[in-house]
């Protein structure tokens, strides 16, 4: 009987077992690299100045243009949930925005950590009546969001719109570091700017709730600038050129529609205002599918100014963003 | 036989390699092994989710770290600008300190040039109120002069027109209240002139005087003064009793913890009360009424006799009082005016002046210089002016 060992590696060859094993787990390795580094490779990412600009541009929300129905309304009223539901009666209903199904994107300005009496933010009766026409349209889901100035924690919370959402039920979205995106766009000033996307996402139908307020620089805050708070970054450097970028904002952003809330006005000391003496009473909610017929509105009836000195909405009408002559549309006053 | 008697053959060096095939594993080396598999398993998520949204930020100019070549370099042309001189774009932000107190129904300018990135907000004493029924919101927020903004957004530059140095805010629960609360703002500047200018130029013409602030005012729902160089905001959620006391507690606390500075506000405190149109008081630095003699002017509008004027009040030194006072009267002599003496009044030398229709009154008293412009009636100023300096317009 042989007593040498039976053949194997130990003459100085691999066997072809072990060859294939040792390939197969080498051949996995690598194709688990390639895999993992196609994945976490960002093909959106650039270098500015080395590699051309991309980013997300955003769809129309808008409908298509009814020539049987009003494009803009005003109601006159004491109580925001009646004028609410007046002015959007007036253009023939929520049910003309929002159908059954929609997933529905309210955008209230919450730029400040203010109480809803100083009026420097969106009041939280005039959302909770915009949130109740859309669910009673038919909206599957609700969200609300926007990027504040102050701690968006703080800013849901003090101005009462936190509570809204509870109550209504509505998706509150704060902003977070994944929640943006970069966005493109020909604008004057705005080109490519990092924009809180994740609201937008899953959105079939997008709302304005914007107060009407004085703004220090640029006048008036209004439908128009209720965009702002979507921008991320260090956004304070538009403040330079504050008249085109609100006018850029009506080439970025076609809402389904925008509710102006001019039930109490901040007259001065706009954005933030502070006292109660710069709010004044108007009663008037103006709602609408043209920004700039809105905010043009709003500047000369509940700001009562001239709208020669608003800049940006002669900027927007000029690029034909917008009709500044709200009285040459279809429109329609009534009274709640 | 023969097979006990046959040499074993060599070791093959391959047979030590198979030898380190391991089956045994200790169980510390498979959940370091686990451990290690899911840290590298970690950052590669992170680093997927970090990547996948663009940060514009990662590119902004960081101007603070150029301040180290902004230094002199010993032996060489210093490279540091001298303070003053401030380049075009450079308005607002990294610009010299300059009091700049325009009237107080003035526009605030729109801010030019804020390029540069914003200094690290200065952080200090937190906002600590220890008063029964309050409970803080949160921490104590800071705000330097660059970051302002992010507080007050469009604001800012209004308050760094007057040199604001730093914002401490807080926020605080009424503990009998849910969902009420009181919002403590302190805007600090480099002198209490400063804090004056801004408080003027923001204050409600329907604010009621405070008893605890000669420079304060109280609103339906908010406290406003000036404590030294601090401009305090008290501000209410709502009107409901409860909260509008531990508001105004609040700003009576404030009033005293906040230390009191009225330097270069003697002028301000000449202001008489009396027939005074509230938020008409402004502070003019200097080139008050286009003549470089008045600087550090304190001016008002009042209801007097019937009508409506103007009257100002400069403080300085006697002699500078008294060369202000024959510079302005040379003045209102020229260009086809008429300027008159008067006799004396209460200690003061007066001139009245007539010119291009309408008419002043100018006194002055020791380190005091001051008078009515800009009145169509030169007896009415005369009335007022005389009133004043013999203390019957307080």
């Amino acid at each position: 009987m042989s007593t040498n060992p039976p053949p194997d590696d130990t003459d100085g060859r691999t066997s072809r077992r072990e060859f294939i094993l040792r390939a197969g787990a080498t051949g996995a390795l690598l194709a688990g690299a390639a895999v993992a580094g196609r994945a976490l490779w960002q093909p959106e990412h650039f270098v500015p100045g080395f590699q051309p600009e991309k980013g997300l541009q955003l769809p129309s929300y808008a409908l298509a243009l009814n020539k049987t129905l009003p494009s803009l309304a005003i109601a006159h009223g004491k109580e925001h949930d009646a004028t609410v539901r007046a002015a959007i009666g007036a253009l023939g209903g929520m049910s003309r925005f929002v159908q059954k199904g929609d997933i529905v994107m309210i955008k209230p300005n919450v730029a400040f950590d203010r109480p809803p009496a100083l009026a420097a933010t969106t009041h939280p009766e005039a959302l909770r009546a915009v949130a109740k026409l859309v669910m009673e349209a038919g909206a599957a889901k609700v969200f609300i969001a926007d990027n504040p100035i102050n701690s968006p924690a703080g800013c849901f919370l003090k101005s009462g719109l936190r509570q809204v959402a509870s109550d209504l039920n509505l998706e509150l979205l704060y902003p977070e570091t994944n929640s943006f995106s970069p966005l493109q766009l020909e604008g004057e000033v705005l080109k490519h700017w990092t924009f809180f996307h994740e609201p937008f996402k899953k959105a079939t139908k997008v709302i304005g709730v914007a107060p009407c307020k004085d703004h220090n620089l640029c006048h008036a805050s209004m439908t128009m600038k209720n965009w702002y708070g979507l921008l991320g970054g260090r956004r304070n450097q538009f403040h330079q050129h504050i008249h085109s970028i609100v006018s850029d904002f009506a080439l970025m952003m076609k809402p389904t529609l925008v509710v102006l809330d001019g039930m109490n006005v901040l007259m001065k000391n706009g954005p933030t205002g502070g006292r109660l003496s710069d709010v004044k009473q108007m009663g008037t909610v103006v709602a609408g599918t043209d920004m700039v017929a809105v905010d043009s509105y709003g500047y000369t009836h509940l700001l009562e100014r001239d709208l020669a000195e608003l800049t940006y909405i002669h900027k927007a009408h000029d690029r034909g963003l917008g009709n500044k002559n709200w009285q040459d549309t279809f429109h329609k006053e009534v009274q709640a | 036989m023969a097979g006990s008697d046959l040499p074993k053959p060599a070791a093959s060096p391959k047979r030590n390699r198979n030898e380190f095939v391991r089956e045994n594993i200790p169980a510390s080396e498979r959940v370091a092994s686990a451990v290690l598999l899911c840290l590298i398993l970690g950052i590669g998520v992170g680093l997927w989710i970090k990547g996948k949204h663009f940060d514009p930020n990662r590119y902004a100019l960081r101007t603070d770290a150029l301040k180290s070549t902004a230094g002199a370099v010993e032996g060489k042309a210093g490279t540091l600008r001298s303070a003053g001189e401030t380049q075009p774009g450079e308005e607002g932000a990294s610009a010299a300190p300059r009091p700049k107190a325009e009237a107080a129904t003035a526009e605030a300018e729109p801010a030019e040039g804020a390029a540069a990135a914003p200094k690290p907000a200065i952080k200090g004493e937190p906002l600590e109120i220890a008063l029964p029924g309050l409970k803080p919101m949160g921490a104590t927020e800071f705000y330097s002069s660059d970051n302002l903004f992010e507080k007050i957004d469009g604001r800012a530059p209004a308050y760094q027109g007057f040199n604001v140095q730093q914002l401490r805010s807080r926020s605080f629960s009424v503990n009998a209240l849910s969902g009420s609360f009181v919002d403590v703002y302190e805007f600090r500047f480099d002198s209490p002139v400063n804090a004056f200018g801004m408080f003027a130029l923001e204050r409600d013409p329907k604010g009621k005087p405070l008893d605890f602030a000669p420079d304060g005012y109280a609103g339906e729902m908010g406290w406003f003064f000036r404590q030294g160089a601090v401009y305090v905001q008290v501000i209410a959620s709502d009107q409901k009793p409860e909260t509008l006391a531990l508001a105004v507690a609040i700003a009576q606390n404030r009033a005293k913890q906040l230390p009191a500075d009225d330097a270069g506000l003697a002028g301000r405190r000449k202001l008489p009360a009396e027939g005074l149109i509230a938020d008409s008081i402004a502070f003019v630095p200097d080139n008050a009424q286009g003549q470089a003699f008045l600087k550090n002017v304190y001016q008002a509008n009042y209801n007097f006799a019937g009508g409506k004027l103007s009257f100002f009040v400069m403080v300085t030194g006697p002699g500078e009082a008294a060369a202000a006072w024959k510079s302005y009267l040379d003045f209102s002599g020229q260009f086809g005016g008429k300027a008159t003496v008067l006799p004396d009044a209460s200690g003061a030398k007066l001139f009245a002046a007539e010119n291009f229709g309408t008419a002043k009154v100018i006194y002055q008293r020791e380190g005091e210089i001051g008078g009515v412009v800009d009145v169509p009636n030169g007896e009415l100023a005369r009335q007022f002016v005389e009133k004043y300096l013999a203390g019957q317009i307080k």
